[in-house]
């Protein structure tokens, strides 16, 4: 027969109690931070916790088991302690899921964008240009709009009455002036211009806004942008034309790109050259666009008149130079592939906002 | 400009060509392009792209020379036909005819031979095919003769009826003052002095180097003809064409300079094809007027010039030798390192050592030339630095979300500007526009001076096409300063505009009533645009009444030194019913001169390590109190520690008083040192809130 047990048994029996029933609570979990501090209360508060019961037996045991007592409890209350720690965590993360499961969104709804603005497609073009002359050492010039009969024809050796002129169709402004004033048919015045200003040497490129009397249709515009080079320094010759424009439209147009010259005529240049780039649609085995040539006729290039370096105060025996002229807006057309120029200047966004940067 | 291959024939063998694709890729290359090569019968007609240059290929001869030379083949005869191998009889042509330069500088050789007695008839069939090919018209035998002499040689000529000039006598003079002239095809021409004229002893009877006069010219029942062929100065011709709007096969050779060696050849031509046809004999001798005397020019050629204009190391002497003397230059040989060409009569466009260098680079093939970049050394930069500030204000508004545009400086003023006459005014506009004085479009003929109607008009385009947000922005050349016109770069300004227009922003998750762009979002665009030179609290905004801006809505903005740097308005009412615009467009423009050239300096400034303390203050004033005045006035206070000042919030409507506005500062405080209590920033706040109340009565 079993001896009744004395107080330090019964004692230790509700230790056994306390953390039977305590596990079974935990195992259960808490599901709200109130059930949390309820439990937490019933175990471990201060006047009527389980856990605190616990110790207010101590007067109870014999003193010489006290001690072994007291360990346990110490024990139990370490083990309810840590219980209720991971309870918290459990609670603490379940309390997390829940605000993020709140915070959730379809992901496949669309995203709030900025508004993204856009260049127009030549000054996309014209600031490719720019970076491969950058790249090349060039420096960017700039002239006026409107600009003198001086600067526009007669420095550049077109004499008055030259039939050379009716090539330019140029509109004239109706103001008087010393040498009469017009808007600019070609960039090439801002060769004479900085010549002038900062003689030889000298490696510029200009691009810019110029202007003819064209009536307006999907190839012709009264208004439209060229590119000028030129270098001008001691030895500069048609090779150097030849391999500067090589290596521009190779840059422009990418690797397999060939190039050609052949003689033409520009009052400002002598000798003269066309410009033909091979196709960039077929890649030179002939198409529509390049009416089955092969070839697309891009610029006008060729070595500085003398009488051009004369009129800009350049001894043309000690420098020579190359020049060629590019338009843009054709370029533009070809590189984005729209059909029509008149599209340029309508300013309509759905055509405006289409195009990106070139590289 | 159409011609036979057939026809070539009889000047270069088209065999050595390697016919009409050998003659295309040889004329390319000597850089006279074929356009195109097409069958006609047995005969190619090639289209020729022939430069202004180069009058003397305008003609069959001319082009088998270009294309005999580029093949380094013979050419057949480039001397002029010698007179004598044609039959003739009867008294002398000098006889019969008389003529007389009274401008011996604008002609400097009238040649003319007589045919009597011919009879009315159509030219030989091989004349009349080739006209035909090329695209001319056969009309008689005199007039194909004269044709098919200026196609075959490119010296232009003229038939008249002998026994309608008056006198037998040619007279080559100015036209007197009111003379008028019928010519060929019917036109009563109105002379002026400067004028050229062909004339009899009473009247005249050609517009020298344009057209004949109709009175003078053969018809059916002409039995004796003159044949004239003369070398007119380029400059006379071509005023009188271009006054007269005239162009013709002969006004567009003489423009661009004939040969005046080819005279005699190109008469005896036509004399032959006329005498085949229509019968007739030639008078013995030709009439050989003389005006000043030309001369051949001589231009050295030095082969280290060759050399370094063409970077070709390879090109000698013999070569440029070679292939000048076959483009008919007379070549002699001074040493191995030079040479010197005298220039043919038919090549107008030769007269320096450049010239020569492209001829013998045409012969070389500028395909052979060598590749190189210039050795020029140097970094690139732009040059004019208002380039560099467009470039950002073109970023800026770009980032901004707006869409480049460009549109035409074209526009009337008085119909599209005269409602920004106060923003022209405030930018220093001349009051008469610079216009064109041939304009594309007439209604349309003064430059613009501002960008804004044609960025407006784009607006308005983009709402016509289903558009409900708009931002459009432009760089361009305004023009109509007051500048010197000596200088016409004084004349243009650089500006840079924009337009908002409808929702400014659009998205599903926004509400469904979104805000139409209004006039903050202008003005802070404009402040941000201009932002990286100008601190936006520094500019000076000022109310500006034009009329295509809402009165009130409207500011121009100086830059602190008190010059105009640009506008930002909300579009009228009475502007948007010009073109249909939407309730709420707002527009500005930036005057980029005004923009100094150097960005602010960027360096760091040392920031307080302790927490900011913040003071919000609401207040009621009268809507007539000017925020700037209000902000100015608190600035001035120098609240202790305030780090900033801003405009929180405006309110106006219930709970308010009518004409008054409910304004909410707040007031953020921080200091270097330690942290500051609320209690102290509080007292500042207050001192603020006194200080407004007693200054402009404004109720805390």
């Amino acid at each position: 027969m079993t001896e009744e047990p004395g107080p330090a048994g019964r004692a230790e029996e509700a230790i056994s109690n306390v953390l039977a029933s305590f596990q079974d609570e935990a195992a259960r979990g808490v599901s709200s931070r109130s059930e949390f501090e309820a439990l937490k209360g019933r175990y471990l508060g201060r006047e009527k916790g389980l856990v605190t019961a616990l110790f207010a037996r101590m007067r109870e045991i014999p003193a010489s088991e006290r001690a072994a007592y007291g360990a346990r409890a110490n024990a139990a209350k370490r083990e309810v302690e840590e219980g209720i720690a991971r309870l918290s965590e459990a609670l603490a993360r379940t309390e997390t899921e829940r605000r993020e499961r709140a915070a959730a969104v379809d992901i496949t709804l669309p995203g709030r964008r900025t508004r993204a603005g856009s260049l127009h497609p030549v000054t996309l073009v014209r600031r490719r240009i720019e970076e491969i002359f950058l790249r090349m050492g060039y420096s960017i010039a700039d002239g006026p709009e409107i600009e003198s009969d001086f600067y526009n024809f007669e420095a550049l050796n077109f004499p008055p009455e030259h039939p050379a002129r009716d090539a330019q169709d140029t509109l004239f402004i109706d103001r008087e002036a010393p040498s009469p004033l017009l808007l600019r048919t070609h960039t090439s015045p801002v060769q004479v211009r900085e010549l002038k200003k900062r003689g030889a040497p000298l490696k510029i490129i200009a691009p810019g806004r110029v202007y003819r009397n064209e009536s307006v249709d999907a190839t012709h515009q009264p208004v439209f942008h060229q590119v000028e080079a030129l270098v001008v320094d001691r030895g500069i010759a048609m090779a150097d034309l030849k391999g500067t424009v090589e290596t521009f439209f190779e840059a422009l147009f990418g690797a397999g790109t060939r190039v050609r010259i052949i003689p033409t005529f520009f009052p400002f240049v002598e000798p003269g050259a066309d410009v033909h780039v091979s196709c960039i649609f077929c890649r030179g085995t002939g198409c529509r666009t390049c009416k089955g040539s092969g070839w697309m006729e891009l610029a006008g290039a060729g070595e500085v008149h003398p009488r051009v370096l004369e009129a800009c105060g350049v001894d043309p025996q000690e420098y020579s130079g190359f020049a060629f002229g590019l338009g843009l807006d054709r370029v533009a057309m070809m590189l984005y592939e729209f059909p029509d120029l008149r599209l340029l200047y309508e300013g309509d966004e759905r055509f405006l906002s289409q195009f990106a940067p070139l590289s | 400009m159409k011609f036979s291959l057939d026809w070539m024939g009889d000047h270069v063998s088209l065999e050595a060509l390697g016919g009409a694709e050998g003659a295309r890729r040889l004329l390319d290359r000597g850089g006279l392009p074929v356009e195109s090569a097409e069958r006609s019968g047995e005969d190619v007609v090639l289209d020729v792209e022939i430069t202004p240059n180069r009058p003397d290929a305008m003609s069959h001869r001319g082009l088998a020379r270009e294309a005999a030379a580029m093949a380094r083949i013979p050419f057949g005869s480039m001397q002029p036909g010698e007179e004598g191998d044609l039959p003739t009889s009867g008294p002398a042509a000098s006889e019969l005819a008389s003529v007389e330069i009274q401008v011996p500088r604008l002609c400097r050789r009238f040649g003319a031979r007589v045919v009597r007695g011919t009879k009315s008839a159509p030219s030989g069939g091989r004349v009349r095919a080739r006209l035909v090919s090329i695209g001319a018209k056969p009309i008689d035998a005199a007039v194909d003769a004269t044709n098919y002499a200026l196609w075959d040689s490119g010296q232009p000529l003229h038939a008249f009826d002998l026994d309608r000039l008056a006198g037998g006598r040619i007279v080559v003079r100015k036209a007197k003052r009111g003379e008028t002239l019928v010519t060929l095809d019917g036109v009563e021409r109105r002379l002026e002095p400067s004028d050229v004229v062909v004339a009899d002893s009473e009247r005249a009877v050609s517009l020298a180097g344009i057209m004949g006069g109709l009175d003078t010219a053969v018809t059916g029942k002409t039995t004796n003809v003159l044949l004239e062929a003369a070398w007119w100065d380029p400059v006379a011709i071509r005023r009188t064409a271009r006054r007269l709007g005239m162009h013709t096969d002969a006004s567009h050779r003489f423009e661009r300079g004939a040969d005046p060696e080819a005279i005699p050849g190109a008469l005896d031509l036509a004399a032959r094809i006329l005498l085949d046809a229509a019968g007739g004999t030639l008078a013995p001798g030709w009439i050989d007027a003389r005006g000043t005397a030309w001369a051949r020019r001589r231009v050295v050629l030095r082969v280290e010039r060759l050399r370094t204009i063409s970077g070709d190391p390879r090109l000698e002497v013999d070569f440029a030798e070679d292939a000048l003397a076959r483009l008919g230059f007379a070549v002699s040989r001074r040493s191995a390192k030079r040479l010197t060409a005298d220039v043919p009569s038919w090549r107008p466009d030769v007269s320096i050592e450049e010239d020569l260098i492209e001829e013998v680079l045409r012969v070389w093939g500028y395909d052979r030339l060598p590749s190189r970049l210039p050795a020029t050394a140097g970094a690139g930069r732009h040059l004019e630095p208002l380039r560099v500030v467009e470039e950002t204000l073109t970023d800026g508004a770009v980032a901004a979300g707006l869409h480049e545009t460009y549109s035409y400086p074209f526009v009337d003023r008085r119909s599209d500007e005269s409602s920004f006459a106060g923003w022209l005014e405030a930018t220093g506009t001349a009051p008469a526009p610079l216009s064109v004085a041939n304009p594309v479009d007439a209604s349309r003929r003064d430059l613009r001076a501002t960008l804004l109607p044609g960025l407006l008009d784009a607006v308005s385009r983009n709402f016509r096409h289903g558009a409900r947000e708009v931002g459009l922005f432009e760089v361009g050349r305004t023009f109509g300063l007051p500048g010197d016109t000596a200088r016409p770069e004084t004349l243009e300004s650089r500006r840079f505009a924009f337009a908002l227009a409808g929702d400014v922003r659009t998205h599903w998750s926004a509400p469904v009533a979104t805000r139409p762009a209004d006039f903050f979002d202008a003005k802070g665009l404009f402040e941000r645009l201009v932002e990286p030179w100008i601190a936006p609290e520094t500019l000076v905004w000022k109310s500006l009444r034009t009329a295509a801006f809402v009165a009130g809505a409207a500011a121009s903005c100086e830059t602190p030194e008190g010059r105009t740097l640009g506008v930002v308005g909300v579009v009228s009412e009475s502007e948007r019913e010009k073109r249909p615009l939407p309730e709420r467009v707002c527009a500005g423009e930036i005057v980029v001169e005004e923009i100094p050239r150097d960005r602010r300096a960027a360096r760091f400034q040392p920031y307080s390590a302790f927490p900011p303390v913040v003071a919000d203050l609401s207040f009621s004033q009268p809507r007539t109190v000017a925020w700037e005045s209000i902000e100015e006035f608190a600035r001035g206070l120098a609240l202790e520690n305030l780090e900033s000042l801003k405009l929180l919030d405006r309110y106006e409507g219930s709970g308010v008083v009518e004409g008054a506005v409910k304004t909410t500062v707040r007031l953020t405080f921080r200091s270097p040192e330690r942290t500051l209590e609320q209690e102290e920033v509080n007292r500042e706040r207050d001192r603020l809130a006194g200080a407004l109340s007693q200054k402009f009565g404004i109720e805390i």
